[in-house]
């Protein structure tokens, strides 16, 4: 997906285009507070050293980043500028030009220029003793960043990689000012100050998050609301009470589906409900050393076995999963349409040959009556719990005999990475809908491999698939790489991708749902309608 | 006087010394740390070297003997260091916290006692009758619910038929006072109830022993005026058991409410609690047992003064 | 500390009526704790015939049945994965029966022998004992739990143990008083100038005579160790899915359901209600009848 910037410009027509008819019927409406809430808390308030949504929500409207996703796309796939104004690649893919924004003010009344952007982005490349870069990985191949002029920031690569321009409109990139970072790396762990749509008010531990409109921000109209007032809950019996007694607008992670169907019930056309695939999913690791999951045959059973399109009418109904997915969220560029992905072992409609196949596959493998085995699943209700009855019930179809065993949802991770399980329920999200983001982690050499599979097949896909410049190619490369891990080899079992539900009082508008709960929280487009 | 209470409160001190000892143990016996859990999430991008380089700017890579000397260094002089999840000192963290359970348990122990006492004076002076039962029933029954599930029946309640909820945000009693009794009164109903069991029960049982002493007896026979004059008497020295209880429970209620504090949004110690273990937060946690603790031996320490004062004998024992 | 009211004069009277008037005479006198007694017996004999008379299997999924409303197919309806909400109850009060008698027998008995020791022995050993009692009985009950499933982790084994640590110290501190009363009679003082040994002193003398407050608390731990399960369910760190617990089926999904699905949650929640309900009934009527101060002549 490398962008020219007439591809850029063609992509902002388009967008324009779709975006017209609704900006033309309903002209956005300035003033009123918006109240959201977000179950979860900011440990620090530093995005590049922090991974959780709940600092993202509340935090995200007081920072710009370099480029961001395209706030009005579904798929949450399309980069825009957002402190860059336009951008050129070069032929050879390797040196990536942007031009900055002139004008733009950090909230202390200061100009910002590329060597702010500069010195966020080696902070994150090339973090200093102390600072927890969480997602350095993503930016191997930069080599550097040079800032030539005030307005010209420029990415030199070691390698062309197609995930740049979406990487760099990671949401958790953002903009520090360059002269603070430089007094004192560790100042934005415990202060805000962006260029960003909104100013910060105040944050009351355990409580809420304030923010006001910010009257000098660089995109002229912009913010449409006042303020916002995030208000955190971690009960989700007490967030749905929340936004049902109208104490709140809007959850933007996800409700389940009964709760939605309660809103929807309580409230009728007082709420809209947006919906969309989520870019996280639930997978089964098998332990490679463990018998007999070391034989590919009884994974692939074990894939098998599940009857994937009755298990998402039936689970779609009570908890956060929905459609049957491969590698890639449905719908996204990358996503293996239902037709192929039905060739896949175990994604295709004929369950009696599926389970007919599996038991073949087990009786082959030297085990024709099955086996017991115990499955560790993580103690969290929405959707690891149901998920992991079905799985049992699944399995128990084709002769298998599994005992649950729960592990609290803090201690999981620890165990995954001692390696002490045999098959257990692991799980995969990202920001952006991306191969190289999505795929990283079943790189054999990965640390999170935790089912150590070693595969040098799949090892250098990732990789061919990562430097293919030519969308159709890149496409075939993770087409193969998803039927070696799914199929073939049966490395990891997906179930089913996960459904994000974000419910609302019908007043908000401007707002739309992507497949990432991390993306879209600038709140600078969204407006309410009283 | 002054003599007893300075011996009272120094064999308060080994007790104190043992919580943190255990607490300190106990949490470090959990499996996963702090930085573990918050920076070797499901990319595991994080290499092992920053992860202990984490580890040793917490101080976790030091024997436990050694950290615990450290910390324990630092309680004495009220210094409850930062919390290892946010960075921010303890007692920032607590502050408005403790404000908030604080007043949910001074509110709800008023309840409870509300409750408590004139439903237990009845019940003993109707002993065995349909009034006993049906006052006992009452009780009891608010013990046989679960915390959560009462608060969950509040909320519908207050949701489906008077169609309004009460405020999810706390605001403090000096800043709006109409603001916080609207949200923290359903808590302290709730709570309330359940916990005036079991004060009602002490009530009824010394209420009765005291009512067989013979000078009430005597009164007793002289007719009912006189029996309820007298029963005013007997409830003053009926009260230092049920005091007692009371007591106890408040200091219990700041820490322990951790359900009820979910189910209605109450930002408060005991969902701070669950969070810390969740967090594996160990400085966090091992601030907020101590005061726990500390409010639970206050709270004996409390009672001790006011029976030794009540009571002069005690203080020669 | 008097968190329950002490039994320093309560000796068993050794029973020369037969059992069976006894038993009258209870209900007789105290017809709540004889309601609470059937109940119980009741709950005993639905957890003992649980495979007999549950109607489904409690762990059988039905997708195509998910939600159904009480009929006569389903007496109590089915929950979100198409179970039998009156199979799940049923086999549920295995589990609750399980956690509660198993943490409170556990708690009371250990409890119990920590207390006589204390009393017994005196001196330093009580002493030291008391102290690290104290420690223990500083921590509300819910907190001590929930470290400790954090600990242990939640399978039933450890669920019990990690609700009956913090009812140890409260049911030493309750036996320790009565003890200590008996221990000053003059016929402990007899066997021990007889020179018995401690063990028999301790096994023929003192341990019947505590047997009073020691049924009182078991009766009046069953219900606490219940509720405690329900709320370390509702956290999360309870009994775990797809075992038919109580707690479990209350905290779950059918908070979520509550409105579309009632039965999923009233149930569960009047099975969790009217057992505790009929220990603490039965628990306060024992603690009336065993403490002979309170009865009314």
């Amino acid at each position: 997906m490398r962008r020219h910037p007439v591809v850029a410009l063609i992509v902002l027509g388009l967008v324009l285009a779709v975006a017209w008819p609704a900006v033309a019927q309903d002209k956005p409406r300035s003033g009123g507070e918006l109240v959201f809430v977000v179950p979860s808390e900011p440990p620090s308030y530093d995005a590049h050293q922090e991974e959780t949504f709940g600092l993202i929500h509340p935090t995200a409207p007081h920072y710009n980043t370099l480029l961001r996703v395209d706030p009005f796309d579904k798929t949450g796939t399309k980069p825009v500028g957002d402190l860059a104004e336009s951008w050129t690649i070069s032929k050879d893919g390797l040196t990536y030009t942007f031009k900055i924004r002139k004008g733009v003010k950090f909230h202390d009344g200061s100009e910002m220029t590329s060597k702010d952007i500069k010195a966020s982005y080696d902070r994150i490349i090339n973090p200093p003793a102390g600072i927890k870069s969480l997602r350095k990985d993503m930016y191997d191949a930069v080599k550097s960043v040079e800032a030539p002029d005030p307005t010209t920031i420029v990415f030199k690569l070691k390698w062309p990689e197609t995930s740049l321009l979406l990487a760099l409109a990671s949401p958790w990139n953002w903009i520090y000012k360059a002269d603070i970072l430089a007094k004192d790396q560790h100042w934005y762990e415990t202060h805000v100050m962006g260029t960003g749509p909104f100013k910060f008010v105040e944050h009351v531990k355990g409580s809420h998050w304030v923010g006001k409109k910010n009257p000098d921000y660089w995109d002229k109209g912009k913010p449409y609301l006042d303020g916002y007032r995030a208000i955190f809950i971690s009960n989700s019996a007490a967030q749905v009470a929340a936004v049902r007694g109208e104490r709140a607008m809007i959850q933007f992670r996800s409700f389940s589906p009964p709760e939605r169907d309660q809103l929807v019930q309580a409230l009728g056309n007082k709420i809209t409900v947006q919906e969309s695939p989520w870019d996280c999913l639930n997978f089964v690791t098998l332990h490679h050393e463990k018998k007999p999951f070391d034989d590919k045959r009884v994974r692939r059973a074990m894939s098998l076995a599940l009857d994937r399109y009755a298990g998402s009418a039936a689970l779609s109904k009570i908890t956060l999963v929905k459609d049957v997915g491969g590698i890639q969220v449905p719908g996204t560029p990358y996503a293996t349409p239902p037709a192929e992905l039905e060739k896949l072992a175990g994604y295709g409609h004929d369950i009696a040959k599926n389970r007919a196949e599996a038991k073949r596959l087990l009786k082959e493998a030297g085990v024709p009556d099955g086996f017991s085995f115990t499955f560790r699943n993580r103690g969290i209700p929405h959707p690891y719990e149901p998920l992991g009855i079905w799985l049992i019930d699944q399995w128990r179809q084709i002769g298998l005999n599994v005992k649950q065993e729960i592990v609290e949802a803090s201690a999981y991770h620890p165990m995954l990475k001692r390696g002490d399980f045999e098959v257990a329920m692991d799980f995969q999200c990202g920001f952006i809908v991306e191969p190289d983001l999505d795929l990283a982690r079943f790189v054999s050499t990965s640390d999170a491999n935790y089912g150590k599979h070693k595969d040098k097949v799949i090892d250098d896909l990732y990789i061919q698939q990562s430097r293919a410049t030519d969308m159709e190619e890149r496409k075939k490369l993770v087409r193969q790489f998803e039927k070696r891990l799914l199929d073939d080899e049966a490395h990891v079992i997906y179930t089913l991708q996960w459904h994000r539900i974000v419910p609302h009082l019908s007043k908000v508008h401007g707002w739309t749902i992507t497949p990432s709960h991390y993306l879209n929280n600038q709140l600078d487009t969204v407006w309410l309608s009283e | 006087m002054s003599k007893f209470l300075i011996k009272r409160l120094l064999l308060t001190l080994p007790t104190l010394f043992g919580v943190a000892l255990v607490t300190f143990l106990l949490i470090r016996v959990i499996p996963g740390d702090v930085v573990e859990l918050r920076y070797s999430g499901d990319r595991g991008a994080v290499s092992q070297e920053v992860l202990d380089q984490e580890r040793h700017r917490i101080g976790l890579d030091q024997p436990v003997w050694r950290q615990f000397l450290t910390w324990i260094g630092g309680v004495v002089r009220l210094d409850f260091g930062t919390s290892m999840w946010t960075g921010a000192p303890i007692t920032e963290e607590i502050k408005l916290r403790f404000a908030l359970s604080l007043q949910v348990a001074i509110m709800a122990t008023i309840v409870a006692v509300l409750l408590a006492i004139p439903l237990g004076v009845l019940a003993a002076l109707k002993q065995d009758t349909w009034v006993d039962y049906a006052v006992r029933l009452f009780s009891i029954a608010g013990l046989a619910m679960p915390s959560f599930w009462l608060g969950i029946v509040f909320i519908l309640f207050l949701l489906v038929v008077v169609k309004w909820l009460p405020p999810m945000v706390y605001t403090p009693l000096w800043v709006n006072p109409k603001e916080n009794l609207a949200q923290l009164i359903w808590p302290a109903l709730a709570v309330g109830y359940r916990y005036s069991a079991v004060a009602t029960r002490m009530t009824r049982s010394a209420m009765l022993e005291v009512l067989r002493e013979d000078y009430i007896r005597t009164a007793r026979a002289k007719g009912l005026m006189q029996k309820l004059i007298l029963s005013r008497h007997a409830l003053k020295n009926a009260m230092l058991p049920v005091m007692t209880v009371v007591a106890i429970e408040f200091a219990f209620l700041i820490g322990g409410l951790v359900v009820t504090e979910q189910v209605f949004n109450l930002n408060g110690i005991g969902l701070l609690f669950v969070q810390a273990v969740a967090h594996r937060d160990y400085t966090l946690l091992q601030a907020l047992v101590m005061l726990v603790a500390s409010m639970f031996i206050l709270a004996n320490f409390v009672m001790d003064i006011a029976y030794a004062w009540l009571d002069p004998r005690i203080r020669y024992r | 500390m008097a968190i329950s009211p002490p039994f320093d004069q309560v000796v068993i009277e050794p029973a020369r009526r037969p059992a069976l008037a006894v038993v009258w005479e209870f209900a007789r006198r105290r017809p709540l704790g004889a309601i609470g007694a059937v109940i119980i017996v009741v709950m005993l004999a639905v957890a003992t015939l649980a495979s007999v008379i549950a109607p489904y299997d409690p762990l059988a999924i039905d997708f195509g049945g998910m939600l159904a409303s009480p009929s006569s197919a389903h007496w109590l309806g089915t929950d979100s994965f198409g179970r039998d909400v009156l199979s799940r109850l049923i086999y549920g009060s295995r589990t609750a029966l399980l956690v509660g008698f198993g943490a409170s027998l556990v708690g009371a008995i250990v409890g119990a022998v920590l207390g006589v020791a204390s009393a017994y022995f005196g001196g330093r050993i009580d002493l030291y004992l008391q102290r690290v009692m104290d420690i223990f009985l500083s921590f509300p009950l819910i907190i001590l739990a929930l470290a400790l499933v954090a600990i242990l982790g939640n399978s039933i084994p450890n669920l019990i143990l990690a609700i009956t640590v913090p009812m140890i110290p409260r049911c030493a501190l309750v036996i320790r008083s009565s003890a200590l009363s008996i221990r000053e009679m003059p016929y402990v003082d007899a066997a021990r100038a007889a020179g018995f040994r401690h063990r028999r002193i301790i096994l023929r003398h003192m341990l019947p005579n505590v047997m009073a407050p020691f049924l009182i608390m078991v009766t009046a731990f069953v219900g606490q160790a219940i509720l405690l399960e329900s709320s370390l369910s509702f956290l999360g760190l309870g009994v775990q899915e797809p075992i038919p617990a109580w707690g479990l089926m209350l905290s779950g999904a059918a908070v979520e359901f509550a409105e579309r699905a009632p039965w999923m949650a009233i149930f569960p929640g009047l099975a969790i209600s009217l057992s505790v309900f009929a220990f603490n009934l039965f628990g306060d009527s024992l603690r009336d009848a065993l403490d002979p101060r309170l009865r009314t002549q």
